[in-house]
């Protein structure tokens, strides 16, 4: 069965390629897209639902009923911020729903302490051609699907 | 899905696998510091060409990126349990 991963954010689709970490732009732990957020406060939600199974200030991964693993990394480099600036609002091992909020924080305050706020949500351990109905570029609302993992 | 061991798709059990990853970072001697983030363990090394790229993608890790002294080993979700065993070793 296949899962639709959704944005966790509002703002512009730019693709794995648009991040300055070589480690999501080579898709060194999985294919996915990337997103960059509107520079305004807001929460950043569940892509999928399932398990929290990580929550850190500036990343979490969900695990859906099917094992598949979905990370979301809030900005680039960001765990040197030490959590400041980004308010957890679910805790590890809760049980989410897609579209429920998961941290809050504000792009850009990110962006104007040196950061990129963009967005990579990663389908962990996947292989590329699991992927599939991928949007690929343009502006998104948070909850409009990203793609679909088979 | 319980992260009790960091046994990952090498199917190398939780002590060898950091044992071969400190041997990947040029031994305990060679690392200074060494840091889970979500995927990837952040390292600082005191000799970046003691590093083996080749020993640590054996050791199970998906990729390697290296700025001189900072080495970051991409071993995907596990990394927490990783760096506590790695932590265990180093003593």
């Amino acid at each position: 069965m296949s899962v639709i991963v959704a944005s966790p954010v509002t703002g512009i689709v730019v693709g794995l390629e648009g991040v300055s970490d070589p480690v999501f732009a080579s898709a060194m732990v999985g294919p996915g897209t990337a997103v960059d957020p509107a520079r305004e406060p807001g929460e950043v939600c569940a892509p999928v639902s399932g398990v929290l199974r990580k929550l850190k200030p500036h990343a979490f991964i969900i695990v859906t009923g099917e094992g598949h693993g979905v990370l979301v990394h809030l900005g680039i480099d960001t765990v040197h911020l030490d959590g400041d600036g980004f308010t957890l609002l679910a805790t590890e091992g809760d049980e989410v729903l897609a579209g429920a909020p998961i941290v809050s924080w504000d792009p850009g305050s990110v962006a104007a302490r040196g950061f990129s706020p963009i967005c990579p949500v990663i389908a962990l351990d996947a292989t590329d051609d699991l992927l599939a109905n991928r949007f690929n570029a343009g502006a998104v609302d948070v909850g409009d699907p990203l793609f679909s993992w088979n | 899905m319980e992260p009790d061991s960091a046994a990952g798709a090498g199917g190398v059990p939780g002590a060898a696998k950091a044992l071969a990853i400190i041997e990947g970072l040029g031994g305990a001697a060679n690392i200074l510091e060494i840091e889970p983030c979500i995927t990837r363990l952040r390292t600082e090394v005191r000799d970046g060409t003691l590093v083996s790229e080749a020993a640590l993608k054996s050791a199970g890790a998906h990729g390697v990126s290296r700025r001189g002294t900072i080495v970051q080993v991409i071993v995907g979700p596990e990394a927490d349990v990783l760096a506590q065993d790695i932590e265990d070793q180093l003593g």
